[in-house]
């Protein structure tokens, strides 16, 4: 089997095919802290591309609350639980990926949900990790009660499991963006994608009999537009961008600034070994930092600093970059921070948006001479 | 997918059954989505060797279906404005005809205002999920699809409004089939003549001394007859729900009440100085989103602010207030916030979901907040911690209080010969009846001149002059330290009267920390309210510390307890002390819902247009006289009565309902199908009502029990403009004009009212019927809006033609307040002006007669009336000089009486011991639960909660297919409990319950005698095992739609068992009963006086009594104490476990990969 270089988790590991990077990558970011699981995003997705018959269990994104939400039904305890306890030796998995356990004859480890996992998808929502009780009733940093959110979509992995795993090789990652799209044309339904995408993120329409999996909104894409979940982001948690390898990282592109420059956007269970383009900032208040790194990896404790010292005012730059997020439709390629303000430059290096890191106030005239009112608040 | 008709039968559809079950725009997609070739079964083609699909692939052409599907043929904006306190200018995209998808504007960064100030791009997107959701409601098969008329209801019109000769009833046959007979499908023209023919018979047959008599015969309260002052018209009761939405539209109903004027000069033959229009219900007090203490303190409606202010703060306290999952678009601010440094505390009877982003979590028991805040008091004032000079220059803290009377005493009984000082401080008085300005041009507060008289100036005890001192109504912030006064805030002090009397006298300051200091320390407090005595001395000290800077951010949790405004007036007390009202980064805010329709003070040129002196000049003002009244819905939810208890009627005369008898209702689903008590109005109250006219877009459950229903244009068919804005953002936005074609045999609400007014024209002969409409028959309805525009201060200098244009590119503009972000009191704060009160002061002393006789002339601590597991209702206090409450002896009750009536006006006092010690009076017989139902991210209102691709989101038991067959729709409502109590009460994860509140009279008063009825509306739900909440405490959401007669006939007939109407297509989210099955009315006599001073609901004139919207009755419908027993298991198969709990991954059934995922036991990190 051909040797692949994964830098999530800092070595070689083993995958069906030879490696070969896109020309760009798309990625996101999507920040934990200020997600508020409103779902829109899974709406807007969800009105978008699945709303057909044979679709209706169908989110190709959606938003679980950890660790009691998961959609399929513990998508994510039971591909941990096969895997068994890994290890990490610093930055370096010392652990098996899902391609190194793959049992003989299969191309990863993997397991294919019953049709009821994919009801309840928003079981769990708003569960602490523990029964409320008297020793609780006052939680300070970090919460030892604690939930949060995290959204998901297709990880358009550097590695998908799904297009490693097609019999007909009908899946493929586009060399232009790296977006990772089932052909439905010559998908015939065999489900060894749904099988081996550790996220679960491919889907089998019963109607159609194949399977559909998120497009990551190509038509937008291709027009410089984000895709319908990140634009619809109300929480403003989601980074929508192109994303480097650290060696080729660059300080003034988002996403890179994010993931490579600050550290602080982690990848999602990197152990599997796909090396996924959708980065978490991790939660600054869950009690439990291993269950962080079970899901996010070692940079835990780096990420969660450097988050906190933007709180604390001493790094304008990451809130300028956070500030910026869904502040347009427009994908936005580079970044600048200066003078309380953030900007965000396109493709083409157009200034697309600026916005203020804090919201002017503003108070108008009592009497206004000109049209003869006066102004109140209490009206 | 298709609505819920045809649940799709899994893996088995052929394409055509697949084609043909979409909506049109659907299917095109799909097919464009499916190339034919697909579908048949081809014969596998050998896989091209040496492919990498990670480099290359070779057959790309087939992306082009995405890309079809994707793109829209055309785009145009309108706006999303369910009842859930945003409104949001979203973009459609339009394929084939039909909105198949909506993105937000991204033009909320582009608004300005007439000063050229500007929004930034921080403000986009706005939107959320239910907006999304929405295209599955607009082209939904529940939609009213035209006009229908309830065929009883017909057949009693088609016989001429036969009534009773004694009592005026319609006969039984035509009403008892309300929400079970078949509704009859007419034309237009018949439905609003139906309508016209029966208001006016209603109007006719209730007018003079026969209505009087005949009312009397029905068992009328004889003050609520008194009420209609011989005017049947009086007895018509219009509510439009939250007109600030669409004040045109729906706010057109009030427009209607002040036209039955007409109706009743016709029908009485007076002329307009003794006709009386319609009745006015309230929509901010009945949703109770009213915080009724807010005005006790404040003289005015409510204290709230523009969300986005919290940027401004370093410190926001939640309470009860689940910010992000009920203010989505404004979530942001509050993550922001915290990213410039804010701290974030919630409080609230669960880890909720505003708590995973706050630095503290404090846990209370529901409904407790005002004793936290007392407790809070008690560590700020004990450790002195308190603002001195703002206590003093901006409260009546200083103020001293007779300790005989225990009033407040006047300057005039101090100082000889004492006149009230004329007032200079953007304050006018004047003689009631004198012209007053339009609102726009009122330059400051408006007196009635006898109020001015009666309430003289007030005294504070000077340090520096060791005496008494007059204190009058401008001397507030600066004006008050320009006296160079110095009040003591502690002591007691001998003061001698005019007429020579000596009376002792203490500063309000002095007798409240007396109340504080013996009552309310951290230990009882924390006893009371369950938070930790850390919690509570921290959380006093930071406020404390945070002074202009914090803000109290307060939600409808704790508005919807009996004791609601102790906890405004606890809280206020709280931000003053500590100097944080009115500063853009510390304040305090009211969220319980927040349509305010007083921050458009123009409409009164639009709803109350003088109907005798009708301007049809398009150019020129209204001329405005209000000929209809006010009044609070909640009275015909307490089943069409007031509050009289014992030998006393305890409603005060401004506030006294008159009997309903018929009602014009749109927009609103909450007047019935989601009221407090709905079971029991429909059983008891809707048969006293004779002609219900429902317009609505949605068919609700007040569809269900209507007579009349008119289906009108949804959002994105709306052909009238219209305007709308909410308290929570500074944006005023219109209803841009749709470009599609209507769905559905419908009409714009404004259109029906217009056409039943005509109708009235038609058979009275009198013209000014039509004419009040005229610019609705001429389709120029900007002409109405360009004249509430001018008359309002928040809207003058704007153009409805220019804001339109405007956000038909989806950018609305700055509503012109004075300041954004909007912050109530920051005039008061930052310019020295008085609050709208008789001292010019925030008021925390009350010595109207009322309060210090139901023991809260002080702010304290009152049980919750229903959801508390001690005794309810009663006061805590230890004895105390000021507390001195009339008990119920004194109405001739019997004082162990603990029934929900008497409760209501049980002034009780017990010592902390006495209360902690004590039970509620069910608790004996099994209940255990307090059961709460707050508002949820899912469904802020019952439009969300009732859209299909929503409520699959709507809990943890959404399933599109149906597994279990015993589900009523795709999503079902449910109790969250605490595992380990649920598990004691044989619950499992699950599982249906039985639950059930206060038998005397819940669900509906009498269901013992009707076994029926009872049966549909007991509430059998699911139960959850939710570790979250706090034990003792059960929590349903509010706002799913209850099971009505349809609904259950639907579940049990159905071969699908749905539980959905056969005949309406009316949908219930729950199998028997609702989350209003638990619920009730209640009255609160505090809420009912005629002697509160408050400004009016409109402008900057001040009265006292009842104001609508501002001093009248609110609900308690978070008040329930229930019993919860296991039903049917939770299986999927109806035996055995619920599959998720079966298979080990839900709490308390945690399986052995579960617990070590729980414990992030699967990696290890070395090194």
């Amino acid at each position: 089997m051909p040797r692949v270089y994964n830098w999530q988790i800092g070595r070689e590991m083993e995958y069906p095919f030879e490696g070969a990077r896109p020309r760009r990558q798309a990625g996101a970011v999507f920040d934990t802290n200020k997600c508020i699981a409103c779902q829109t995003c899974t709406m807007a997705c969800k009105t978008t591309w699945t709303s057909g018959k044979g679709q209706e269990y169908m989110f190709w994104n959606n938003v679980e609350t950890k660790p009691w939400g998961s959609y399929p039904l513990a998508w994510d305890v039971r591909i941990l639980d096969a895997l068994g306890p890994q290890a990490w030796k610093g930055a370096t998995y010392e652990g098996k990926t899902i391609f190194e356990a793959a049992p003989t004859g299969e191309k990863a480890l993997g397991f294919l949900p019953e049709d009821l996992d994919y009801a309840y998808p928003n079981r769990g929502e708003d569960e602490i990790d523990t029964p409320m009780s008297p020793e609780r009733f006052y939680l300070r940093l970090p919460h030892d009660a604690w939930f949060f959110y995290l959204a998901r979509i297709c990880n358009h992995c550097t590695y998908p499991a799904c297009l490693a795993s097609c019999p007909r090789t009908a899946i493929y990652k586009r060399p232009e963006d790296g977006i990772v799209l089932t052909d439905q044309q010559r998908c015939r339904g065999y489900r060894e994608c749904v099988k081996n995408c550790p996220y679960k993120k491919v889907f089998y329409n019963h109607t159609t009999r194949i399977a559909e999996k998120c497009v990551l909104c190509y038509p937008a894409v291709e027009q410089g537009i984000q895709p319908r979940c990140m634009r619809t982001c109300i929480g403003k948690i989601r980074t929508f961008g192109y994303l480097n390898t650290p060696e080729r990282a660059e300080a003034d592109n988002p996403m890179d600034f994010l993931v490579h420059v600050r550290k602080v956007a982690l990848p999602l269970l990197p152990q599997l070994g796909l090396e996924p383009n959708v980065y978490y900032i991790p939660p600054v208040h869950v009690g439990s930092r291993r269950f962080l790194e079970m899901l996010f990896g070692p940079g835990v404790d780096g990420a969660i600093r450097a988050y906190r010292r933007a709180m604390e005012g001493q790094d304008p730059e990451l809130l300028g970059v956070l500030m910026l997020n869904v502040s347009t439709d427009r994908i936005i390629r580079r970044f600048k921070v200066t003078d309380g303000q953030a900007e965000g430059f396109d493709e083409k290096g157009q200034d697309v948006v600026r916005v203020p890191l804090k919201e002017p106030t503003m108070v108008r005239p009592f009497h206004d001479e000109r049209v003869q009112a006066y102004r109140y608040n209490v009206t | 997918m298709s609505e819920q008709d045809e649940t799709p039968g899994r893996f088995r559809l052929t394409r055509r059954e697949f084609l043909a079950a979409l909506p049109p725009a659907a299917a095109a997609a799909a097919a464009l989505a499916v190339p034919e070739e697909l579908l048949a079964f081809t014969v596998l083609q050998p896989v091209e060797p040496g492919l990498n699909p990670l480099k290359a692939y070779p057959n790309r052409g087939w992306e082009q279906v995405y890309r079809d599907l994707y793109t829209p043929d055309s785009t145009f904006h309108y706006l999303c404005a369910p009842n859930d306190t945003h409104g949001c200018l979203l973009r459609a995209n339009v394929k084939n005809g039909v909105v198949v998808y909506a993105d937000p504007s991204f033009g909320y960064g582009k608004a300005t205002d007439l000063y050229g100030n500007k929004a930034s791009a921080r403000w986009d997107p706005r939107v959320c999920i239910s907006g999304l959701a929405y295209v599955r409601r607009f082209y939904s098969n529940r939609r009213v699809k035209g006009a229908f008329v309830r065929k009883g209801f017909k057949e009693w019109a088609d016989a001429g409004f036969p009534r009773d000769p004694a009592t005026g009833r319609p006969p039984r046959q035509y009403v008892e089939g309300r929400g079970k007979e078949p509704f009859v499908k007419v034309g237009w023209d018949q439905a609003f003549a139906l309508a016209a023919r029966a208001l006016i018979d209603v109007a006719t047959a209730y007018s003079g001394e026969a209505g009087r008599r005949r009312l009397a015969r029905q068992g009328y309260d004889p003050d609520m007859i008194a009420a209609i002052e011989l005017a049947g018209t009086r007895t018509i009761k219009c509510r439009g729900g939250m007109p600030f939405i669409a004040p045109f539209r729906v706010g057109g109903l009030y427009r209607f009440s002040n036209m039955l004027a007409l109706l009743d000069a016709h029908v009485r033959k007076v002329g307009p100085a003794e006709a009386k229009g319609g009745r006015g219900w309230d929509n901010y007090a009945w949703h109770t989103d009213l915080p009724p203490g807010h005005p006790m303190v404040s003289g005015q409606q409510t204290l709230d602010f523009d969300l986005y202010t919290a940027e401004n703060s370093k410190l926001v306290t939640l309470w009860g207030k689940n910010w992000i999952a009920t203010k989505m678009p404004d979530g942001h601010w509050l993550t922001e916030a915290k990213l410039h440094g804010a701290k974030v505390v919630t409080i609230a009877p669960e880890y909720q979901s505003s708590s995973s982003k706050a630095e503290e979590v404090i846990i209370i028991r529901p409904g407790t907040d005002a004793a936290l805040a007392l407790g809070l008091a008690n560590v700020i004032v004990r450790e002195k911690l308190y603002d001195a000079a703002f206590v003093k220059s901006g409260t009546d803290l200083p103020l001293l209080v007779r300790m005989d009377t225990l009033k407040l005493l006047r300057a005039k009984d101090v100082f000889a010969g004492h006149r009230a000082a004329s007032l200079r401080n953007a304050t006018k008085v004047f003689t009631p009846g004198d012209p007053l300005p339009q609102p726009a041009m009122q330059e400051g507060q408006y007196l009635p001149e006898p109020l001015r008289e009666e309430w003289n100036d007030h005294v504070v005890w000077d340090t520096r002059t060791n005496s008494a001192r007059p204190v009058n109504r401008d001397q507030v912030g600066r004006f008050f330290e320009d006296t160079l006064l110095d009040p003591a805030l502690d002591g007691a002090f001998e003061v001698t009267l005019v007429d020579g009397k000596k009376v002792q006298a203490r500063p309000v300051f002095d007798i409240l920390r007396q109340y504080l200091v013996d009552t309310c320390n951290p230990d009882v407090i924390s006893r009371v309210t369950g938070a930790p005595k850390a919690a509570i001395v921290n959380l006093a000290r930071q406020i404390a510390t945070n002074r202009r800077s914090t803000l109290f951010v307060v939600g409808m949790g704790p508005n919807h307890f009996f004791n609601a405004d102790l906890k405004d007036r606890t809280i206020l007390l709280v931000a003053a002390l500590t100097n944080n009202i009115g500063h853009f980064g510390g304040t305090v805010g009211s969220y319980a819902g927040n349509y305010r329709l007083a921050l458009m003070t123009g409409i009164g040129q639009y709803v109350a247009e003088d109907p005798f002196n009708i301007e049809l000049d398009p150019d020129k003002p209204a001329r405005v006289k209000a000929y209809w009244k006010g009044e609070s819905a909640h009275f015909f939810d307490y089943d069409d009565r007031p509050l009289r208890v014992g030998n006393k009627q305890f409603t005060g005369k401004s506030h006294m309902p008159t009997p309903t008898k018929a009602a014009l209702w749109a927009n609103t689903n909450s007047i019935l199908g989601n009221a407090k008590w709905a079971h029991n109005v429909i059983v008891n109250t809707l048969p006293k009502i004779e002609a219900i006219v429902v317009a609505d877009w949605f068919w609700t459950a007040t569809c269900e029990y209507a007579d009349i229903v008119f289906g009108v244009d949804s959002w994105i068919e709306r052909r009238l403009p219209d305007v709308y804005a909410a308290v929570t953002n500074p944006f005023l936005q219109s209803w841009p004009r749709s470009p599609l074609p209507r769905t559905f045999d419908t009409r714009d609400d404004l259109e029906c009212w217009a056409g039943i007014a005509a109708k009235m024209a038609e058979v009275t002969g009198v013209r000014g019927f039509r004419d009040y409409w005229h610019f609705v028959h001429e389709r120029k309805i900007s002409t109405y809006i360009n004249r509430v525009f001018a008359a309002g201060n928040t809207t003058k200098g704007y153009r409805f033609e220019a804001l339109d244009a405007s956000c038909r590119e989806g950018t609305p503009f700055y509503l012109m307040t004075r300041t954004s972000p909007r912050v109530v009191g920051w005039e008061q704060t930052n310019e020295s002006r008085p609050w709208y009160t008789r001292t010019g002061r925030l008021e925390f002393y009350r010595d109207e007669d009322e309060f210090i006789e139901y023991g809260e002339n002080l702010p304290v601590w009152r049980e919750p009336a229903d959801g508390t597991h001690h005794e309810p209702n009663v006061i805590m206090a230890r004895p105390h000089p000021a507390i001195r409450p009339r008990g119920p002896e004194a109405y001739g009750l019997d004082p162990n009486d603990q029934s929900t009536e008497v409760r209501q006006v049980r002034n009780v006092v017990r010592s902390p011991e006495e209360l902690l010690k004590s039970e509620h009076p069910l608790k004996a017989r099994g209940f255990s639960h307090i059961l709460i139902t707050p508002k949820y991210r899912h469904a802020c209102h019952s439009t969300g909660a009732s859209t299909d691709l929503d409520v699959i989101y709507w809990g943890p038991f959404g399933d599109f297919y149906r597994h279990d067959r015993r589900k009523p729709w795709v999503s079902e409502g449910y109790i969250d409990l605490n595992p380990a109590e649920a598990r004691a009460l044989g619950i499992e994860d699950g599982d249906y319950v039985w639950c059930d509140a206060d038998p005397s009279d819940r669900p509906f008063v009498g269901h013992e005698r009707r076994p029926e009825e009872r049966r549909l509306f007991r509430w059998l739900v699911r139960a959850r095992y939710y570790p979250s909440i706090l034990p003792g405490t059960g929590r349903a959401w509010f706002h799913f739609y209850i099971s009505t007669h349809g609904s259950v006939e639907g579940h049990e007939t159905r071969q699908d068992g749905l539980a959905k109407n056969p005949r309406t297509n009316y949908q219930a989210a729950y199998r028997y009963g609702s989350h209003q099955s638990i619920t009730r009315a209640w009255l609160r006599p505090t809420l009912l006086t005629d002697s509160l001073v408050r400004k009016e609901t409109i402008g900057q004139v001040l009265g006292k009594g009842f104001a609508l919207d501002v001093h009248g009755a609110v609900g308690a419908p978070k008040e329930s104490y229930v019993k919860i027993e296991r039903a049917e298991p939770g299986g999927e198969t109806g035996r055995g476990r619920w599959d998720p709990a079966a298979k080990g991954f839900r709490p308390g059934y945690e399986s052995r990969a579960m617990k070590r995922f729980l414990a992030g036991e699967f990696i290890r990190k070395r090194g």
